[in-house]
């Protein structure tokens, strides 16, 4: 039992469930090392292309959705874990409903994140930025989530507190808007287990993603991580919140506003006009509850300034609040579509993102691991002034990083646009504008190479603490007023507050569902944006195996495929993009970033042999190119029994595939390929090609912008 | 900017609804937070994390 009563006296003897909370600490301090790592490893490849080593599973393409897998779901989400448990338990002075779900979800997470670990450099991936992972782990994902969420609710059910503090306001959001998202976002169709394709095409993947995306930001690391907040500072500081009320405010607005702003990312593409303003006004309005909230946060601290010389906890909690305001003040700026055009694409966005994780959700989780580590193990902190060293070490890794992505992606979006006075680009190759940014990939690189040694002194001192203390840790036990003692109208009225939470919880719900409805429903009408007159010729077989082979290799995570509807983007590529021309796309490959140029209109811009020779060693063709060579695409082979499994999902999802087209999809696509292998043997490739993934990926390069809709 | 995207709202319906539906839950929600007599109570709220539990 970990309650007995005291019936006489009214109060319950609760033990908490530390070890729990114990186990997920560990596990955000040891997956938190990884995902650091992997982010320096990869912050180094853009500035030494050679720490590529020409290996597939080494690759940018591969260790960069690691990198954002890692950071999103196993350290921040492993933190939010052992926070919510921690601070649930406490503020509902109950245990937590049940130590086998907990246990159950412990495992059950660190397992997903072993499979992303082993999945993603292998190149197993759906390609949609976040949501890479293929769809057996989607699956584990949801079941766990559901374990957690039954976890919670259960613990919300037995509380002895009737009151909800406003943490719990926003673990509620968190853990029902997440399940939301991430089923919506992951619907999918698998042909093996290995490979499946998302049922949303084009624009509306486009939308259902960043929908997805903007909103994995609001809800895993922002609603999350303000409940954390609105918990951990008034217990650092020993003082109550500044004001309960303006946390209500905040937290209706935020999670009203938040779910709204996606669109944000797809500003001047071929998305309706209609969408990307409402993105940009709600994105504008967030500012508000944003700061409200941050506001909110630091004046928890009014009387108590003194702490900031003297507590590192305080230190880091305040700091981390305070890159939360910049953070959200960015986010709108950036999403006034002016500012966009310049910022979008760039490494700003990358810095802006980076002032997020980092300032806000790094900075946050060190303060509460230095708040709950010595409680938990019930000793003192090893050592203050080695966390004051980290946090002066992680500021100034932060500032390097920021300022260095901020300048470059300044830098280069001027250069994009820049046009001279007889209306050409001044900087028509891409390459040079990659040049110039070069040596601040290599700041940025020192940046996180300082994030990394501050953390590691967390690592030392955390190993120190939990090395001095006690054997013996035996759970919390507290004494508490009893549920039935704790409500005046006994059980009807107890009754009437469960009510409460589960009515909590759906206005929550609707909150979240109004924004989505609105913005995500309409385009699932998808013929109302379409242009009929503007035909497009799907894929051919061939085609479709390369594109498995570009989202295979994360080529999305530096090349977009959406030219916009800006006269230097115009200039620099061609016509605009529009929604036609990506209408079968599963997943759609817009991209967020261009390390290198945009593809929507490469094909026929170069002969094959170009193309082989770049993806063999990409200096062959640009000098100074900083893109990783691909050698191994030249001799594995194309997987083309799958091919017809492809043809008939798409064709089921009504991309105009006839049955012909079905039935000779291994021999077209073998024809195809046979075709660019005599093309390439002609231009002085020795070897047979034919049954190359080269080849595959080469015909898919080729056919970029040939499909019509221009 | 405005005229392209007012030219563009096909589902003008739709953004009434939205507007509505912000409009009234924040009108709401803060004719609810800053009612009278409800000091006490966002007092007591304020101080949960602060007054947890006695230890045994």
């Amino acid at each position: 039992m970990s309650a007995s009563n005291d019936s006489s006296s009214g109060f319950v003897q609760v033990k908490y469930n530390d070890e729990i909370v114990r186990m997920f600490t560990l596990a955000t301090i040891i997956w938190a090392a990884v995902a650091f790592l992997v982010g320096v490893i990869i912050a180094a490849q853009m500035a030494v292309w050679q720490l590529n080593f020409n290996t597939s599973w080494l690759t940018f393409g591969r260790l960069r959705p690691l990198h954002t897998n890692a950071a999103l779901f196993a350290f921040a989400g492993n933190a939010i874990f052992a926070g919510i448990y921690h601070s649930t338990q406490r503020l509902l002075k109950t245990r937590l409903c049940s130590d086998v779900l907990g246990k159950l979800h412990f495992w059950g997470w660190q397992f997903i994140i072993v499979l992303a670990a082993i999945t993603l450099p292998l190149g197993l991936s759906q390609g949609k930025e976040y949501a890479e992972l293929e769809w057996p782990i989607d699956i584990a994902v949801v079941l766990i989530w559901v374990v957690f969420a039954i976890n919670f609710f259960g613990t919300l059910l037995k509380r002895n507190e009737k009151h909800m503090y406003v943490s719990i306001w926003f673990y509620i959001a968190t853990i029902v808007t997440v399940a939301l998202l991430y089923i919506v976002n992951a619907i999918s169709l698998p042909i093996s287990f290995f490979k499946s394709y998302i049922v949303f095409a084009g624009i509306q993947d486009a939308l259902v993603q960043w929908w997805y995306g903007h909103n994995a930001v609001a809800f895993f690391l922002t609603t999350p991580f303000l409940g954390l907040m609105y918990y951990y500072m008034p217990k650092a500081a020993n003082r109550p919140v500044f004001s309960y009320r303006l946390s209500v405010v905040h937290f209706w607005s935020l999670i009203f506003l938040y779910i709204w702003a996606g669109p944000h990312h797809l500003l001047n593409t071929a998305l309706p006009e209609w969408l990307q303003t409402l993105g940009i006004v709600f994105s504008v309005m967030l500012w508000a509850p944003s700061w409200g909230g941050a506001v909110n946060g630091i004046l928890t601290l009014r009387g108590s300034w003194n702490l900031l010389r003297t507590d590192p906890i305080i230190k880091f909690l305040v700091a981390a609040i305070t890159f939360y305001a910049m953070a959200t003040f960015e986010g709108p700026l950036l999403s006034v579509k002016a500012v966009n055009s310049l910022g979008h694409y760039t490494d700003w966005i990358v810095g802006h993102v980076h002032l997020g994780t980092l300032g806000w959700n790094g900075f946050l989780t060190f303060g509460i691991i230095y708040f709950i580590v010595p409680r938990l193990w019930k000793t003192e902190l090893y050592s203050k002034k080695l966390a004051n060293i980290h946090f002066w070490i992680g500021i100034l890794g932060i500032l390097f990083y920021y300022i260095s992505m901020l300048a470059a992606g300044i830098t280069q979006g001027l250069m994009w646009r820049a046009i001279d006075a007889n209306g050409n680009l001044v900087y028509p190759d891409f390459v040079e504008t990659v040049i110039r940014i070069v040596p601040l990939f290599f700041s940025r690189a020192i940046g996180g190479v300082l994030f990394l040694a501050g953390f590691v002194l967390l690592l030392y001192n955390v190993y120190k603490t939990i090395k001095q203390a006690p054997k013996d840790l035996a759970d919390e036990t507290v004494q508490v007023k009893g549920a039935s003692f704790a409500v005046s109208h006994s059980e009807r009225g107890h009754r009437k507050l469960e009510g409460m939470a589960a009515t909590f919880t759906i206005l929550a719900l609707i909150a979240i569902l109004a924004g989505s409805v609105i913005e995500v429903v309409p385009t699932l009408s998808i013929s109302k944006y379409v242009k009929t007159e503007n035909k497009v010729e799907p894929f051919t077989p061939l085609e479709l195996a390369g594109r498995d082979i570009y989202i295979k290799e994360g080529c999305y995570t530096c090349h977009s495929q959406m030219i916009r509807t800006i006269h230097s983007e115009e200039l620099r590529y061609g016509a605009a993009s529009t929604i036609e021309e990506s209408m079968y796309d599963r997943p759609f490959q817009w991209g967020s970033k261009r390390t290198g140029p945009d593809l929507a209109r490469l094909g026929k811009k170069y002969p094959d042999l170009w193309h082989y020779m770049h993806m063999e060693n990409p200096r062959a063709v640009i000098k100074e190119s900083i893109m990783p060579a691909y050698p191994w695409l030249i001799s594995s082979k194309i997987d083309f029994e799958n091919l017809g499994k492809t043809i008939s999902l798409f064709k089921k999802l009504g991309v105009p595939y006839s049955d012909k087209d079905l039935s000779d999809a291994k021999t077209s696509a073998k024809t195809q390929a046979l075709g660019i292998a005599a093309r390439l043997k002609d231009q002085g490739v020795k070897e047979e090609m034919s049954d190359k993934k080269i080849t595959a990926l080469i015909a898919y390069l080729q056919a970029l912008g040939q499909k019509g809709a221009q | 900017m405005k005229q392209q995207a007012l030219a563009n709202f096909t589902d003008i319906y739709l953004i009434a609804i939205a507007f509505f539906l912000f409009l009234s839950v924040f009108v709401g929600y803060i004719f609810w937070v800053c009612r009278k007599g409800k000091k006490k109570h966002y007092d007591y709220l304020s101080q949960l994390p602060l007054h947890e539990e006695t230890r045994t």
